[in-house]
């Protein structure tokens, strides 16, 4: 197993306003490859702050975070754009571009990755047969529901092979029978295909369906737990 | 992103909002098509006005005026004098006929007095000519519609332009060869001044010319021989002198024109056609110049109204841009993304204006050529029964579509700088 993540006492301070907020405030976190990690805390602890670091869309403020062995707080815009491709991001809000249907929205993923347009479309119908959307891939996020929406945006995530899968609260939005079909689309994910997965939720009951959990308190890890 | 994806994600883009789209691109299609009317129409216009200059103002002749110094030329048929007292007199064109590379000269006097036709008094130009001179001068218009032109003319005959016997130029006819002619003069030396009115016969009328040459032959005079002229308004001065040259070589005019002037020790002005053709250019290039500013200006306008739009779009558009950035999107590519559309907002803007603009202009030109239907035989009048070609040169087709991508390129750079700049943290969690 190699070490994917690895988090050194860090660091992120943001301001609310005109308020600082110390969102971590030494932070320390190990992921192999192959694991299945679950953040849990309450609103507020910094668990999402964790994952928008880990997904390169935020820099630390302070510490090291180092993403397959390379320290992000040393990359510029355009390698920490390119460190995003290789990360899968499933948001609780889906965040799917409204006017494109399900296979062009996996798609558009792809394009910014530069893939090859007969690549891309043999590549979006593969991965929408795995989350059970085959039929159903030329409607708009509109026509489908939640779960549904949910579905493709982890097949989107997992577009362009990426080397772990970032989720925040991937199903905070949606039912708790969805969830859970949810969740073993994600297991199934991990123990089958091997994919690295991290979430955040304050969903306890959900948190132990992973391999391990680590809980987040004020912008600490406070508790470390393997199920 | 490939160039491809990039252009057919900004056309997705521009698809979802369609009616926004649309105003958006009329602003720039107001501009282009107001920009392209006006230059194609005055582009046609100055063609217009020189190719009558050209036919009314052979390329081979000169005219002397009195009267020396820069611009005297322009008061060419008022008869003005130079502040010396110098004036010219038919017998000068002896003079000027011994210059070399005069082929020959003629002297014009004209005045503007009442003619009466067929019952209808009106004012117009009496010009005074050698017939046979001046038909081999300007051999294209001064030549007969009906009747013949004498070359050793009767005192008591006169030649009438088209508009004296045709006024509307609708065929009806006021009076017809053989038909009499009233000049009506002043005796002005008389206490208190009396009118005289000299009986004329009309021994030919000449076909429609539509021009208006400066010296040369036109529809609303009536033409009697020099030589009555002189008798009629008691002089022998003249009003200028047309000189025909042997070649229309550039040299040659510019030394003939000097050598007239040296011989008349710089009290006449020479003007040729190629001169006033120069000044006609360059007073167009200055309208075009103003009329392409004006119209710009609306095409500011629709830049600004692209900047506006392209804010709005970008805030509303905040969460995309900060899924496409989560999505490993570099920031250079938004800012493609938001210039493309701009782009092709401008190209079919520009595209659309181009074509409206000359339909426009072609609609202009029509109503100016029916000027006569729509306002009545003055309009005809004062136009002169004036064609006018809109004329769409390549250089403003393509400047148009150009200028109409880089206004909206220009002003969407802002609004495509923030979006590229916007932190995908921000983006996503904007509301």
């Amino acid at each position: 197993m190699t070490t994917i993540v690895e988090a050194m006492n860090l660091k992120k301070m943001y301001l609310l306003g005109k308020v600082p907020v110390n969102a971590l405030r030494g932070v320390n976190l190990k992921v192999e490859s192959g694991d299945f990690l679950a953040i849990l805390g309450p609103s507020g602890s910094g668990k999402s702050t964790l994952l928008n670091l880990i997904g390169a869309l935020d820099k630390p403020t302070e510490g090291k975070l180092l993403i397959e062995g390379v320290d992000v707080s040393t990359l510029n815009d355009n390698q920490l754009t390119d460190l995003r491709r290789r990360v899968g991001f499933v948001f609780q809000f889906f965040n799917l571009i409204p006017r494109f249907t399900a296979r062009e929205n996996i798609e558009l993923s792809m394009s910014i990755a530069d893939v090859s347009k007969p690549e891309r479309r043999k590549r979006a119908e593969g991965l929408l047969e795995t989350v059970g959307l085959k039929e159903r891939m030329n409607h708009k996020p509109a026509e489908l529901s939640g779960g549904e929406q949910q579905r493709v945006a982890i097949a989107r995530a997992l577009a362009n092979n990426p080397r772990f899968l970032l989720m925040d609260e991937p199903t905070g939005n949606i039912d708790s029978k969805t969830a859970n079909e949810i969740m073993g689309l994600v297991k199934g994910l991990n123990e089958e295909k091997d994919v690295t997965a991290i979430m955040v939720t304050h969903d306890q009951r959900l948190a132990t369906q992973s391999k391990k959990t680590v809980l987040m308190l004020d912008g600490l890890i406070v508790q470390e737990t393997v199920n | 992103m490939k160039a491809r994806d990039t252009l057919s994600y900004s056309f997705s883009a521009i698809k979802l909002r369609k009616l926004r789209a649309a105003l958006t691109t009329l602003g720039v299609v107001i501009g282009i098509a107001a920009i392209v009317a006006l230059l194609s129409i005055s582009q046609g216009l100055q063609n217009t006005i020189t190719v009558q200059l050209q036919r009314g103002f052979a390329t081979d002749t000169l005219i002397v005026t009195a009267g020396g110094g820069v611009g005297g030329g322009f008061g060419v048929g008022l008869g003005g004098g130079g502040d010396s007292g110098f004036t010219l007199l038919v017998n000068d064109t002896q003079t000027i006929n011994g210059i070399p590379n005069v082929d020959m000269s003629l002297a014009i006097i004209q005045r503007t007095v009442n003619v009466t036709v067929g019952g209808t008094n009106k004012i117009r130009t009496i010009v005074g000519v050698d017939f046979a001179d001046y038909h081999n001068v300007y051999s294209d218009t001064f030549v007969a519609d009906r009747g013949t032109i004498p070359l050793n003319p009767e005192s008591n005959i006169v030649v009438a332009g088209r508009r004296i016997i045709d006024p509307q130029l609708n065929g009806t006819m006021l009076a017809d060869v053989n038909g009499p002619i009233d000049i009506i003069l002043i005796n002005a030396t008389a206490r208190p001044p009396t009118t005289i009115t000299v009986h004329r016969n009309i021994t030919a009328i000449l076909k429609e010319i539509g021009s208006f040459g400066v010296g040369g032959p036109s529809d609303s005079s009536v033409y009697i021989p020099i030589a009555q002229a002189q008798t009629l308004f008691d002089t022998n001065e003249c009003d200028m002198i047309i000189v025909k040259l042997k070649s229309s070589d550039q040299t040659v005019i510019d030394n003939a024109s000097k050598a007239i002037k040296d011989k008349f020790v710089g009290e006449v002005s020479v003007i040729s056609a190629t001169a006033v053709l120069g000044i006609v250019s360059s007073i167009f290039s200055i309208i075009e110049l103003f009329l392409g500013g004006i119209a710009a200006i609306s095409l500011i306008v629709a830049g600004v109204g692209i900047m506006n739009i392209m804010i709005v779009s970008l805030m509303e558009r905040t969460r995309e841009i900060g899924i496409l950035k989560a999505l490993g999107t570099k920031s250079r590519t938004v800012l493609l993304i938001f210039l493309c559309e701009a782009v092709i907002i401008g190209l079919m803007g520009g595209a659309i204006g181009v074509g409206l603009g000359w339909v426009l202009a072609n609609v202009v030109a029509l109503v100016f050529r029916g000027g006569g239907v729509f306002m009545g035989g003055q309009a005809a009048g004062a136009t002169g029964g004036m064609t006018i070609t809109p004329v769409l040169t390549p250089i403003v087709f393509l400047g148009a579509l150009a200028f109409g991508v880089g206004v909206s390129v220009v002003f969407a750079i802002y609004p495509a700088w923030r979006a590229s700049k916007l932190k995908p943290v921000d983006a996503l969690r904007y509301e």
